[in-house]
């Protein structure tokens, strides 16, 4: 019992992370219309910023997290602005092979800046551990459990009440129809690659403080994607509860049946999703015109 | 010289080798590459080795991806399990090698019909995502199933022997591989040029419409899932016999990036397109190297230090800058400058 509580909240721990960089992979796909293979190849380059920051400039909790949010919404503005903004109107499969390539490039310019060595994030908290009724827990896995409800609460309400929420979801439902309402597609297209940058960057500081930064972290947009296929990938909401669902049951299945399992828990998950409901649990259904 | 098309029948038109020309270059080409071992050194030859093993994968996705239309994210899971079944059926089993080979084909075919079943309800970007699952998964059961493919050691293999003519030596692995490319190349075009062909294309270009006019979709994808994975696990199975090792590291998921950079870069849906992006792709990081080692002893260096990064830094950039610039590929663009050159002075 006490294994399997263990392995429960460990497995939500990681979930939210997974959950994180999810929402990121959904907020691009809501308003764009692609799917980011960069995705963890960007929350990397966030962590390493990160990490860079508290080693060079303070350890200071506050300033690291300034310092991060605010290189991830840059990265994702220069991404936007760089690369996919030229690729406006191309067909769909020409658009995700760019950030495919986009994905391989970020991933060797942190072996270039940075180096191949893992190294620890610290920024003097989060590795402490709390009892919780005789179950020891991270106060970095709290945290990150938080910060994913938090967000997805906040997120919730910027599509719900905000003018520019309802403006990035008029762009995704229609984004001709939208653009003859008055709204910049282009302007909301930045605005989402800024959002995910962070939303996901956030997952990736967080993954660096109870782990280690190493150049393999770019595997964690690997393993965050069965749970945006799970949640749909345009629900950003259901992709964040998404990641809390793969979590538990990765860590389930590498509990149980054998760390092999843990490594293809979550891409078994993708291919029994995408037969049964290829949109996803939260997501909807296309409906095809001929 | 040739100033237009004056094709008259469905025959001409489908015609593999339509002008003496094409037959004289294709003639000079062939005879080049049958000389290419007596000419080459040993370095030299091992590029023309991996540009012949690397157009035959390349062609089997083309087969998938570029007739067909379905993006696959993890043709390096057909590639790993023909070499795999290739290293067990003959190294293991000690079978001849011409079994081994039957099986490279033979296995991935019925492991893309696991994967593409499934994946026939899927399209796009849907289904390049259960590709790319599938490779993960392909990985693990190679690695979990240790009696059979010892695990993480992988497995030794030796060149093979068939009908008592060894391919031990460089050279004559050189004629190997160029027989299979060819028989590759031969098979695709007239695959192509076929009534199932002419369905693939039907299938990429609309399934909606393709369906309306009898085109059995599941029939059809599944086909083109199982003829992409026999070529991909031969190739495979090449690259396992020239690497003489055969094991997870070996193929890494960069080679399914590496396919799919080829054939962007050559032209989708071309079979001359894969095999020019094949050979750009394969010289362009020996390429670059050079053109740092001109600048300076510390940039030729770096190049060494770094090598693999730069490689995978190279295809990136090239997928992105040619997918911007030049969509059509090279094929694309040798159009463009053979209708300039029978055209000038006129546009068209």
């Amino acid at each position: 019992m006490q294994y399997l509580i263990q392995l429960l909240i460990s497995g939500l721990a990681i979930g939210a992370i997974y959950g994180l960089i999810a929402m990121g992979f959904a907020v691009i796909y809501k308003s764009t219309g692609l799917v980011n293979f960069a995705q963890g190849e960007m929350t990397m380059i966030t962590a390493y910023i990160a990490w860079t920051i508290s080693t060079t400039v303070s350890g200071n909790v506050f300033v690291v997290a300034v310092g991060a949010i605010l290189a991830a919404v840059l990265l994702g503005l220069v991404i936007e602005r760089l690369v996919m903004r030229p690729m406006l109107g191309e067909p769909v499969f020409a658009t995700v092979m760019v950030t495919i390539g986009l994905a391989v490039i970020l991933r060797s310019a942190i072996n270039f800046i940075w180096d191949a060595y893992p190294h620890g994030l610290d920024v003097g908290m989060g590795r402490g551990i709390v009892h919780l009724g005789g179950i020891g827990v991270r106060t970095g896995q709290i945290a990150v459990i938080a910060t994913l409800l938090f967000l997805l609460a906040a997120i919730w309400a910027f599509f719900r009440y905000s003018k520019v929420g309802v403006a990035m979801r008029a762009v995704a439902a229609d984004d001709r129809t939208a653009l003859l309402m008055g709204i910049s597609a282009t302007r909301v297209h930045a605005l989402a690659w800024a959002a995910s940058s962070v939303i996901a960057g956030i997952g990736g500081v967080f993954f660096a403080l109870s782990y280690d930064l190493s150049p393999a972290m770019f595997q964690l947009g690997l393993k965050a994607f069965p749970a945006t296929i799970l949640g749909g990938l345009d629900a950003v909401l259901g992709s964040g509860l998404g990641g809390l669902l793969i979590g538990i049951t990765e860590n389930l299945a590498g509990g149980y049946l054998g760390s092999g399992m843990k490594e293809v828990a979550g891409f078994a998950m993708i291919i029994v999703v995408l037969m049964v409901r290829p949109f996803g649990i939260f997501g909807e259904r296309d409906i095809e015109r001929v | 010289m040739r100033t237009g098309d004056y094709k008259q029948t469905y025959g001409e038109l489908v015609a593999l080798i339509d002008s003496p020309p094409v037959w004289l270059w294709s003639a000079v080409l062939l005879l080049a590459l049958i000389a290419a071992p007596f000419v080459l050194n040993s370095y030299a030859l091992s590029f023309v080795i991996i540009i012949l093993i690397t157009v035959t994968g390349a062609l089997g996705l083309n087969i998938l991806t570029g007739y067909t239309g379905l993006i696959s994210l993890g043709h390096v899971g057909f590639l790993v399990t023909g070499a795999y079944a290739y290293a067990v059926l003959v190294s293991k089993y000690h079978m001849p090698p011409l079994v081994g080979f039957l099986g490279a084909g033979v296995v991935p075919a019925l492991a893309s019909l696991m994967v593409g079943a499934p994946s026939l309800r899927l399209k796009g970007l849907y289904l390049a995502i259960t590709t790319l699952a599938f490779s993960f998964i392909i990985n693990t059961v190679i690695l979990e199933l240790r009696w059979l493919t010892n695990g993480a050691r992988g497995i030794q293999v030796q060149r093979p022997e068939i009908f008592g003519i060894s391919f031990d030596s460089d050279a004559a692995f050189t004629y190997l591989c160029l027989a299979i490319a060819a028989l590759t190349l031969l098979a695709t075009l007239n695959i192509r040029r076929s009534r199932v062909g002419r369905a693939f294309v039907a299938i990429r270009d609309n399934d909606t419409a393709a369906r309306v006019m009898g085109i059995n979709l599941h029939a059809y994808k599944l086909f083109a899932f199982v003829t992409s994975a026999f070529i991909t696990g031969i190739a495979g199975a090449l690259y396992g016999i020239y690497l003489s090792f055969v094991s997870v590291e070996g193929f890494p998921f960069l080679l399914s990036i590496e396919a799919l950079a080829i054939l962007i870069v050559g032209g989708l849906g071309s079979a001359l397109g894969a095999v020019l992006g094949t050979i750009l792709i394969v010289l362009l990081p020996e390429a670059t190297r050079i053109v740092f080692s001109l600048f300076s002893a510390q940039m030729d260096a770096t190049f060494t230090t770094g090598a693999q990064e730069l490689k995978s830094m190279l295809y990136g950039l090239v997928i992105i800058l040619f997918l911007r610039f030049q969509p059509r590929g090279l094929v694309g663009a040798w159009h463009d400058i053979r209708r300039a050159w029978v055209h000038w002075p006129l546009r068209y």
